[in-house]
């Protein structure tokens, strides 16, 4: 068993070992990207520079500690051209993100959240954090909307 | 001289202490209305996203899509765990942070955890992907929907209640800003009114300090012109004592031998000088009445021309070697106005003619009537009157640049101009520099009635 903080509530503690396996695919790539469209396991994401993110969000008490890939090196990673990103979360919702966004903030894909990885039974796998601490633009709800949590596609565009 | 001087540093303080505590009132009154705007601004960032009742949307649709995915006409494994997770996963957002405390504040915190452990309790990925598991999945998700359901509505009225109070709030905090910002416009309006009324108060004591220091300034001229005054009238007057003094010790030198000759040689220069003493009194005395309104006149129809032929043959007397001429037109040449004053003028004019020229030139008078006025015109060939001079020709003491010291009192001219003005008349004069001038008194003439009367 993990170590888990006390903040997730039971179910936080039960949904652990629900963790996706490493080499499943959890992310697809589609639009203008090279080889489009391409899935990604949590391992081809691992892969990428890992950084670390401390922000408050608009859903949880104090400053969880993320950790994640930069969308920039991701996207870079597979020569993505294009104004936009629509990201599509587990249960459809959708939201176009400005490619701008990822060259002016470290916008990261957050896998992991206080040492422990992101569950879909939680906002997981992937969550789309902004460091919305660092730059007091990000604390308006125009981007709070941008934060897609159990992402699953980008389509670039 | 400290009355007199500029308003001091303590007397503007004075001035615009009132203003100090209005200014903090200014200024209070809108950081007031600054710091309350940015509150409300902050409260608005805030409540902006909380976003409750989206979170409880997507709780109910997820446990709906768990409902259907479990109903016993399509069930598919890939699918149920899928809807089981979303399910899941937005349970937990429920309770998370600030999700958590909006529903404890509802009491609806136990609820949802009650729900969770519920579900939990078959969780298809602990207990295998059955049948009966499924089954029991759908009776247990179909019995969540009312309670996610009346989470909801509850969620719904708070939420409601909350914006209701928000914007109560909000309207409450407006109204103080709109009340603050009046309140600071009237105060800007007091301050520029404090403003203006200190202007126009130091303006006030600028002027007050300016009369005062032209006052001063009268005083010292008019001190100045007493001593000049006194200075003029004793040495007017010293001259022809000391002649009568010398006429009269030559005269006690010779003792017996005193001859008719010598008595009447000694007598012309005492007449004459007893006559400019005369003269000067009068003038003396008649500015001194004029300056203190007590001069006396009995105005009544004078016949001009003989009143300059009573002056001409006095001053023949006078001046035996001039050539004194008068000629007066035909017709009335009645004035009115004060026989002794205008006897005066006209005689000081003849003095001044005689004075300033030359032995060897005539003196001519000229009575005539013009319009509604009797007018005497002295007429002398002498030196005129300098331009620089003319401008000040009446002032009191003012002696032309070319007059010898101590010659005249400056006083004569002066005087005649204010009895004649004194008369309803004026004194005019053209002169020709070099050649000569024309004095001429004007003065009105009498009624018909009062000439009849005459």
């Amino acid at each position: 068993m993990p170590t888990l903080r006390s903040g997730f509530f039971c179910l936080a503690l039960l949904s652990a070992p629900i963790a996706v396996a490493a080499d499943q695919p959890i992310l697809t790539l589609t639009g203008a990207v090279q080889d489009a469209p391409l899935t990604l396991s949590r391992d081809d994401l691992l892969e990428l520079p890992q950084h670390d993110l401390v922000t408050s969000t608009t859903v949880t008490d104090g400053t969880p500690h993320f950790e994640g890939f930069l969308i920039r090196d991701l996207l870079a990673a597979h020569q993505a051209e294009g104004e936009v990103v629509v990201a599509r979360a587990l249960n459809d919702y959708q939201m176009e993100i400005p490619l701008s966004d990822f060259e002016e903030f470290d916008v990261i894909g957050a896998l992991s959240m206080d040492g422990a990885p992101l569950s879909p039974r939680d906002k997981g796998p992937i969550w789309i954090v902004y460091p919305r601490d660092d730059h007091r633009e990000l604390q308006d709800i125009r981007y709070d909307t941008r934060w897609v949590w159990q992402l699953v596609s980008l389509h670039v565009q | 001289m400290t009355q007199h001087s500029a308003p001091s540093q303590q007397s503007t303080w004075a001035l615009y202490a009132p203003f100090v505590p209005v200014l903090l009132v200014f200024l209070g009154s809108l950081v007031f209305a600054l710091a309350k705007s940015s509150a409300l601004e902050r409260d608005m960032r805030i409540a902006v996203t909380q976003n409750m009742l989206w979170v409880v949307s997507q709780t109910q649709m997820e446990l709906m899509a768990l409902t259907l995915a479990t109903s016993p006409s399509d069930r598919d494994a890939g699918r149920i765990t899928q809807r089981f997770d979303l399910t899941l996963s937005r349970l937990n957002l429920l309770q998370q942070g600030p999700q958590a405390r909006y529903l404890e504040d509802l009491g609806h915190l136990e609820t949802v955890q009650g729900m969770t452990a519920a579900l939990l309790a078959l969780d298809p990925q602990e207990n295998g992907n059955r049948p009966e598991l499924y089954a029991d999945l759908f009776r247990l998700s179909e019995s969540l929907h009312p309670e996610v359901n009346r989470i909801a509505n509850d969620v719904m009225t708070t939420d409601w209640d909350k914006a209701a109070a928000r914007l109560d709030a909000y309207r409450g905090t407006q109204r103080l800003i709109i009340l603050a910002v009046a309140f600071a416009f009237l105060v800007a309006l007091a301050i520029s009114w404090i403003v203006l009324r200190n202007q126009r108060k130091l303006h006030l004591s600028e002027l007050r300090h300016l009369r005062a220091s032209s006052l001063l300034e009268q005083e010292r001229d008019i001190s100045s012109m007493y001593r000049d005054f006194a200075a003029l009238v004793s040495h007017q007057l010293r001259t022809p004592l000391s002649l009568i003094d010398s006429a009269m010790h030559r005269l006690a030198r010779k003792g017996d031998d005193v001859t008719a000759k010598d008595v009447t040689e000694r007598r012309v220069i005492i007449g004459d000088a007893i006559g400019r003493l005369t003269r000067l009194v009068d003038t003396v005395l008649l500015l001194a009445k004029l300056d203190n309104d007590q001069l006396e006149a009995r105005f009544s129809p004078i016949a001009m021309n003989a009143v300059a032929q009573g002056i001409v043959d006095e001053a023949q007397a006078r001046h035996p070697q001039r050539v004194l001429r008068l000629s007066s037109t035909d017709g009335p040449l009645m004035a009115r106005g004060d026989l002794h004053l205008a006897g005066h003028i006209i005689d000081n004019l003849v003095s001044n003619a005689i004075r300033y020229s030359d032995a060897d030139t005539p003196v001519e008078l000229h009575v005539f009537a013009q319009g509604f006025e009797v007018a005497c015109a002295v007429t002398d060939l002498g030196q005129g009157v300098a331009p620089c001079d003319q401008p000040h020709l009446f002032n009191r003491y003012y002696r032309g640049h070319a007059q010898k010291a101590g010659d005249g009192t400056g006083l004569g001219l002066a005087l005649a101009q204010e009895l004649a003005r004194f008369q309803g008349g004026r004194i005019s004069f053209e002169t020709w520099p070099g050649k000569g001038s024309v004095f001429t008194l004007w003065l009105p003439v009498a009624r018909q009635a009062e000439q009849v009367a005459s």
